[in-house]
């Protein structure tokens, strides 16, 4: 391997132009296979809508994407998906407050650990259909329905992911930082804050998912408005092009959210873990 | 001028999954140390060695005895180097510098600098401990148990885990700074070499956690293990510490005080 010029004299290399290289066609790579996968999806769909089935069952992709298009330039879009957004993100939030409180006494307490594992792997195992049936009857057709759905499935992904960050943190920086007089909390905000982080945005990530999904579900049963809702409305006119469209424009919302949210603060939060230099000794 | 004292102490963990027997790690052992004085204290595995650090660090409890650790009567600021560097993986060097600091300001950054610079590192500041060499971090493990200005300065074999041309590297940085700022420092090790090099007296530990020799170093520093003198007093510590071996195996070993 070759090295190139040092960072700090006698310490840290730098790439060399070869590895900076590789690096590179391994990012196109990357992207490339992305979209190669994204092709083969788009023309898997037209070859089966062509051939398989009627454009009433299955319309092909571009049909999709212009009644996309069409949805997206009407004046309800907006309405419809800051409707789904909100109520998706007050759940997450109200999920992100509540596993804070789960994750701690699952961490610490093994009492409270028996009782809740089996009560938060029992909410994952019903069928998210139960839940959205139930918000109709228990709540009707109202705002709330969705919201405590996303709440209650939500919530069971970040408070495990919370609290096995908590109790994998290393217990030797834990020594260090008493052993210096650091107080309990600022051995907390210092020291298991940080190093549960990545572990609790892998379970929000997850969690926000689930969420997105069971908020649509409910909208689908309990609401007046929401994307959920307008995919009813399509299905009840049997507009399967209108349905696909909104479904579309749902991935697409999830993708963004994905990668201008969750990836950047993944981004950030493990910018450490990922030296872009070499190390000597 | 700080002082640790050690009356009647004893260690014993409880018996674990692992080990079904309890273990003694300290078994009553007195140590009286005065001044800004380098002592090493070097025994075989299951002496207790770092069990002994870590109570003086007030990070674990005796079983029974007390240790006290005072500056002019006051209880002593701890400064303590690691087997591993044990560095917060996502804070920069300098932020890890001052984690350990109760201010937080741009003097204690300025003092972080200081001591990074005396370890040769003032050029690393903002990177990650993962971008260092094992070497690198381990001095940024000395630069910070320096920065919280110590009155004892605890080193658990800090070079244990280096190879041989890096942890030479860092005894010389070491004996530097020790050199100019002379903090009380208890320093734990195996290395006899190690000890002789860096200690004005070496206590011997046997297993079980008691004092089985006491011996004074006087030679001038800084010191070179090459040096004959130096040889000389490795020699003869060496050879107490064979004698030691000798007697823990025939059963004839006693606490020297």
């Amino acid at each position: 391997m070759t090295t190139a010029p040092t960072v700090a004299p006698g310490s840290v290399s730098a790439l060399s132009a070869r590895e900076l290289r590789r690096a590179a066609w391994s990012r196109w790579g990357y992207r490339l296979s992305v979209v190669a996968g994204w092709a083969v999806f788009v023309g898997v769909w037209y070859l089966v809508a062509r051939f398989v089935f009627t454009p009433q069952q299955l319309p092909q992709p571009h049909v999709v994407a212009t009644e996309a298009w069409d949805v997206l330039t009407q004046r309800d879009f907006s309405t419809n998906i800051q409707a789904s957004i909100l109520r998706v993100v007050a759940g997450f939030l109200l999920a992100l407050v509540l596993s804070v409180g789960l994750g701690l006494l699952i961490a610490y307490s093994k009492w409270w650990r028996r009782l809740l594992n089996s009560l938060l792997l029992f909410i994952v195992s019903v069928p998210t259909v139960s839940f959205a049936i139930l918000s109709l009857i228990v709540l009707g057709i109202s705002p709330m329905g969705p919201i405590i759905n996303a709440m209650l499935v939500a919530t069971p992904y970040i408070t495990m992911n919370l609290a096995q960050g908590l109790t994998g943190v290393d217990r030797r920086l834990i020594v260090m930082s008493e052993s210096f007089g650091r107080t309990r909390p600022q051995i907390i905000t210092g020291v298991l804050i940080p190093s549960s982080l990545l572990s609790i945005l892998s379970g929000a990530r997850l969690a926000f998912a689930v969420a997105w999904r069971m908020e649509l579900l409910t909208e689908v049963f309990a609401s007046s408005e929401g994307i959920g809702f307008q995919i009813r409305r399509s299905f009840e006119s049997y507009d399967i092009r209108g349905m696909l469209a909104w479904a579309v424009l749902f991935i697409i919302i999830m993708l963004l959210i994905e990668n201008l949210v969750f990836r950047q603060i993944e981004r950030r939060l493990s910018r450490w873990r990922s030296p872009e230099v070499g190390t000597t000794q | 001028m700080a002082t640790v004292l050690i009356e009647n102490l004893t260690k014993i963990y409880p018996p674990t999954l692992n080990h079904a027997r309890q273990v003694q790690a300290l078994g009553g052992l007195n140590m009286s140390i005065t001044g800004n004085v380098f002592v090493a204290i070097v025994g075989p595995s299951g002496s207790g060695k770092t069990t002994l650090l870590n109570i003086v660090a007030g990070v674990e409890r005796p079983t029974s005895g007390s240790v006290r650790a005072l500056q002019e009567g006051v209880p002593a600021q701890i400064g303590y180097v690691f087997q591993e560097p044990r560095l917060l993986p996502w804070r920069t060097v300098v932020d890890n510098m001052l984690y350990v600091q109760d201010r937080k300001s741009d003097r204690s950054r300025r003092e972080a600098e200081f001591y990074l610079q005396m370890v040769g590192l003032s050029e690393v500041a903002d990177l990650y401990p993962s971008q260092l060499s094992a070497g690198m971090q381990q001095r940024v493990g000395i630069a910070r148990a320096f920065l919280v200005n110590p009155d004892v300065l605890l080193l658990d074999e800090p070079f244990s885990h280096l190879d041989a041309l890096t942890g030479r590297s860092l005894r010389d940085y070491l004996q530097r700074i020790w050199l100019q700022t002379r903090k009380t420092a208890l320093f734990v090790t195996h290395d006899v070499t190690e000890a002789v090099e860096l200690a004005d007296r070496i206590i011997m530990l046997r297993p079980g956690g008691v004092a089985y020799d006491d011996i004074a170093i006087t030679l001038p520093r800084p010191r070179r293990p090459a040096d004959p003198a130096v040889r000389d007093v490795q020699d003869e510590v060496l050879r107490r510490f064979d004698a030691m071996g000798a007697a823990v195996r025939f059963g004839t070993a006693q606490a020297a005080r």
